[in-house]
């Protein structure tokens, strides 16, 4: 059972919140928008949760609901002014926000500061307690830690799952397409009739409640919050995630974060050396595959093997050239 | 027809990589022995905090080569990882030493952030977790597993304050503090407290954050209002750097600083600024003591140049693990080493006597200092 | 004290633009942001001060190495970070990632190299406080504020009169224009950006000798006030990075003078967010060129 031991069940846990982090970048990206608030919507999210259930003793469920909709309320008030402002000025503006929060953060009685907020209610510790109760402990060879854990990790992996097929639902509909529209060119999307304002809103609010739930778990799981975790660090880290991975899909988010969690583990017995070949790596990576490693027409490519995706129509006249040109570059290739 | 081979270039070097961590992990779980008692260093060489984990890690590695070049003592096996500062990687770190590395005690993490999120895992797992450096209040509040030998700010800042206004007897105060460091805001608190039992009044409090440079706006304020002192809660990098602009701005009122001021380090970036700072700390390096020459000695030898209170304390938290391991008579079993941690008694390190009090605390005595000339020294009028 | 405050404000002030402008000159003719300037200015702060304490130079000397070693870094960053992507079509997510890449790289190397602790320059070194009776300076803000001063106006002077500085402006309005009116735009994006990282390194040694803290993490948190600075005067325009950078200068130092020094940390921020409810190009971007030089 060497598989199950904490460390790598601990890691899992940090990889699921990592891609449900990431896809509420991914949210922003998929319609045109650079915001780099998602630590701050997350920070928003895990000091609701926590303070929901350390002081008026609320379920952590609840808890973490009602820290995402808070997020998604606080993004209402910023996004209202920001989603006016284009590509790297709504970065800029939105990784500011994230600033502005952490500071308020650190300056509240409530939130105790720098700090911060311990001994929050913990995911697997309540679910061990379950175990417990219902005389898990012991069952297949595991102990009722061991279950919490798996426990955990299955609730977790649920809530990603989730959002996964709410964000797959939302790219095939009209909503989807909009945002599509708007990525490719706001001007013609709004000559097209689409409201890109109300689109802008609506991508940035679903991102911000993404993020707001990720902070409730994360506040959950680590037990313990202060304002430094929510900093600039956070955000580039975050951002990372969908870009490493692809930020053209969905699934790119989850691939980067799985990518990101476990490489600096897998790196640790370099220990000094881990950053700078972290570093290397991303600007080899953007060199190689500045979209990140997965494309949209790969996913396709994948979806329609697995039979998920009937083959699109392709007029003849593009098969045919694209026949001729795979043909030169093969003719090239030899001579 | 470039960049494809670019592709195949990374892709090999990333399986590369793989392919060594997957032989490294091998070969580290051959390597364990049976009357090699392994112990976990969690510190920050990488980050911002890293000067500090230098320290650290220098000093805990210091005490293993001696232990383990003294015949009679256990050996022991110290695996440092890095936590970055960063809370995430604690816990990480802190579920791979125990659960996969099956160490029997760690010594860190090295901040109290990271101590309060890793603690809990340590304490659940029912492993001893030692903060060398980790003042924050309600630390060893975690559990019965969470000790710590460091000299809670609570107790080294009060010391200093009284008995700086004993010697001393000043009227006002200033409190200058980082506020996005949570052992600084525990000393403001616990300063704000020792000032008010004194009788002393304290005319305002600036606070500035952690990695700032700039600290005149705040200082032009504080030279206003000509306080009797001033008490600067901060690590010694930024405090090193007030020290040099309060003094180069013409103020010389004496200083109380937090425990962390007590670094060589200090002293070398303040330069002449230095004089007329009071700390309250346990780590005396000019007391005379064979054991405290004697460190001293070897740890110039070794790393050429002096050690600060991290390495200090690190230093004698390695020891206290091998005493305890020879008294509980194994090299695996966590809950005796527990026990025998637990009930030190006269241990004496280079930091002095030392021994836990219920809580896991330290109970030791503080020593107030003042820096003249250079050089700590006791606290004089 | 609300002179010397406002000296406190335009000496930080001065380096926060000098920085800044480095920032914007890249933004200007590559619209991308380089998360790498922070890197190279502490690399700049490093050389000054090896310049200094290893081959015991003139401060002035060991700016302009500086200066040297940071082109140098700005030519290998183009060339490894940049261009690559550059002959792709690419979002302007990859450059910033990319450049992320580069600055971790940097700071990881350092952090080797020369160890976590803090260093200074000589104590003593540049001595000396001039008291004007309302208000007092010290020769260190004095070299401070000057040099910066020097490196705007030479600046100005280098993108409006020479040869260089036209092709510059040409190819940030149109690099498509430019080539065809024979510049070579490869060049002028490596000048461009050897520029830029001269005066990031330029700007390393001035807050090394101002602030006497020189650590391979000393490029981050200045590098992200750099970014504010950036976006307060307008992306691009390099007489809004000077004046945002004085203006960010002042409004933190008397943020802490007459406020709470607790919310310094939030008052660049917020002065943006602010300003960009009202003027979402910033003070001095222009919505029609997109605030270009």
């Amino acid at each position: 059972m060497d598989l199950l031991n904490p460390y790598y069940l601990q890691i899992i846990m940090f990889f699921i919140i990592n891609a449900i982090m990431g896809i509420s970048i991914y949210f922003t990206l998929a319609s045109g928008q650079l915001s780099l608030g998602a630590a701050g919507f997350m920070s928003v999210g895990a000091y609701v949760g926590a303070l929901l259930s350390l002081k008026v003793d609320m379920p952590i469920i609840v808890g973490i609901i009602v820290g995402g909709l808070v997020a998604a309320f606080v993004a209402v008030i910023i996004g209202l002014p920001t989603t006016r402002l284009k590509g790297l000025y709504l970065a800029i503006a939105t990784l500011g926000f994230g600033e502005v929060v952490r500071v308020i953060f650190l300056n509240l009685d409530i939130t105790n500061g720098a700090l911060g907020l311990s001994g929050i209610p913990s995911i697997p510790q309540e679910l061990a307690n379950y175990a417990y109760e219902f005389d898990f402990d012991g069952l297949l060879g595991l102990d009722a830690v061991t279950w919490g854990n798996l426990m955990a990790i299955i609730v977790l992996l649920a809530i990603l799952v989730l959002v996964i097929a709410f964000c797959v639902r939302i790219n095939n509909s009209r909503v989807g397409r909009a945002f599509a529209a708007i990525k490719a060119d706001d001007h013609a999307a709004e000559l097209m009739g689409i409201n890109v304002v109300y689109y802008k809103m609506m991508a940035f609010i679903i991102g911000a409640f993404i993020a707001g739930i990720g902070g409730g778990l994360y506040a959950h799981i680590t037990n313990f919050i202060n304002p430094t975790d929510f900093s600039y660090h956070k955000v580039v880290q975050i951002l990372l995630f969908p870009v490493f991975g692809g930020s053209n899909v969905v699934w790119g988010s989850v691939l980067g974060s799985f990518i990101l969690t476990l490489l600096p583990e897998v790196l640790r017995f370099l220990s000094d050396y881990r950053d700078i070949i972290y570093g290397a790596l991303l600007v080899v990576l953007m060199a190689v595959r500045p979209d990140g490693i997965l494309t949209e027409s790969m996913v396709d490519k994948m979806a329609r093997k697995l039979g998920c995706k009937k083959e699109p129509y392709i007029p003849e006249t593009q098969v045919l050239t694209e026949r001729f040109e795979a043909y030169k570059r093969a003719q090239e290739k030899q001579g | 027809m470039k960049h494809s081979m670019l592709k195949k270039l990374a892709l090999l070097g990333l399986a590369g990589v793989m392919a060594i961590a997957a032989g490294c992990s091998n070969g580290s779980d051959n390597s364990a022995n049976s009357n090699e008692a392994k112990i976990a260093l969690l510190t920050t060489t990488t980050g911002g905090a890293a000067a500090y984990g230098e320290s650290i890690k220098a000093g805990a590695e210091l005490a293993v080569s001696e232990i383990n070049a003294d015949a009679n003592a256990v050996k022991i096996n110290l695996l440092v990882e890095d936590t970055k500062g960063d809370k995430n990687e604690a816990i990480n770190a802190i579920n791979k030493v125990i659960s996969k590395d099956k160490v029997v005690g760690v010594i860190g993490p090295m901040l109290s952030g990271e101590m309060m999120a890793a603690g809990p895992v340590a304490n659940k797992s029912k492993v001893v977790a030692l903060g060398t450096s980790t003042t924050a209040e309600g630390i060893t509040d975690i559990g019965d597993y969470i000790f710590r030998n460091a000299v809670p700010e609570s107790l080294a800042v009060d010391t200093a304050i009284k008995e700086a206004h004993k010697t001393l007897g000043f009227k006002t105060a200033a409190i200058m503090y980082s506020n996005n460091n949570d052992q600084m805001v525990s000393v403001n608190k616990t300063a704000e407290k020792a000032l008010k039992e004194a009788g002393v009044q304290i005319i305002d409090t600036e606070t500035f954050a952690d990695k700032d440079t700039d600290f005149s706006a705040q200082l032009t304020k504080i030279q206003q209002l000509k306080p009797d002192v001033i008490v600067v809660a901060s690590l010694y990098q930024e405090g090193a750097l007030i020290m040099k602009k309060m003094r180069e701005m013409g103020m010389n009122q004496p200083v109380i600083g937090s425990n962390g001021f007590n670094s060589p380090e200090f002293i070398k970036i303040a330069g002449s600024a230095a004089d007329g700072v009071i700390v309250g700390t346990p780590w005396f390096p000019n007391k005379d003591d064979q054991k405290v020459r004697d460190f001293r000695k070897a740890y110039a030898a070794k790393y050429g140049k002096e050690p600060d209170q991290f390495a200090a304390q690190a230093y004698d938290a390695v020891y206290m693990y091998e005493s305890a391991l020879k008294k509980s008579g194994s090299t695996t079993d966590r809950e005796k080493f527990r026990e025998a941690l637990k009930n030190i008694a006269d241990f004496v390190g280079v930091t002095g006597q030392f021994k836990f009090n219920e809580k896991g605390d330290p109970n030791m005595e503080v020593q107030v200092l003042q820096i003249r000339n250079g050089q700590f020294d006791a606290l004089q009028k | 004290m609300f002179l010397q405050q406002l000296v406190n404000g335009l000496t930080l002030g001065s380096l926060y633009a000098v920085l800044a402008i480095g920032l914007t000159l890249v933004f200007g003719v590559l619209n991308i942001i380089n998360m790498a300037h922070g890197g190279i200015f502490m690399i700049g702060a490093f050389v000054g001060l090896f310049m200094v304490t290893v081959f015991n130079v003139n401060i002035f000397v060991a700016l302009i190495v500086a200066m040297a070693v940071g082109a140098v870094l700005g030519y290998v960053l183009e060339f490894v970070a940049l261009r690559p992507l550059r002959k792709k079509k690419v979002s302007h997510l990859a450059p910033l990632i990319s450049t992320i890449g580069v600055s971790i790289f940097i700071e990881s190397l350092a952090l080797l190299l020369w160890g976590p602790q803090t260093r200074s320059f000589p104590p003593d070194y540049i001595g000396g406080l001039i008291d004007f009776g309302a208000f007092k300076i010290s020769m260190v803000q004095i070299i401070g504020l000057g040099v910066s001063i020097v490196l705007m106006v030479l600046l100005n002077f280098v993108i409006k009169k020479t040869k260089i500085g036209k092709a510059i402006r040409a190819v940030s309005l149109s690099t498509e224009t430019a080539a065809l009116l024979g510049i070579n735009p490869t060049m002028v994006i490596s000048i461009t950006v050897m520029i830029a990282s001269a005066l990031g390194a330029a700007a390393g040694v001035l807050v090394g000798l101002s602030f006497n803290a020189i650590e391979p993490t000393m490029g981050v948190i200045i590098g992200f006030k750099g970014l504010a600075v950036l976006i307060l005067g307008g992306l691009g325009n390099i007489t809004g990075a000077m004046v945002g950078g004085f203006i960010l200068g002042v409004a933190e130092v008397f943020s802490v003078a007459y406020g709470a020094s607790t919310f310094r940390d939030a008052v660049a921020f917020g002065m943006i967010i602010l300003l960009l409810f009202w003027r979402p190009q910033g003070l001095f971007g222009s919505k029609d060129k997109g605030g270009r030089p």
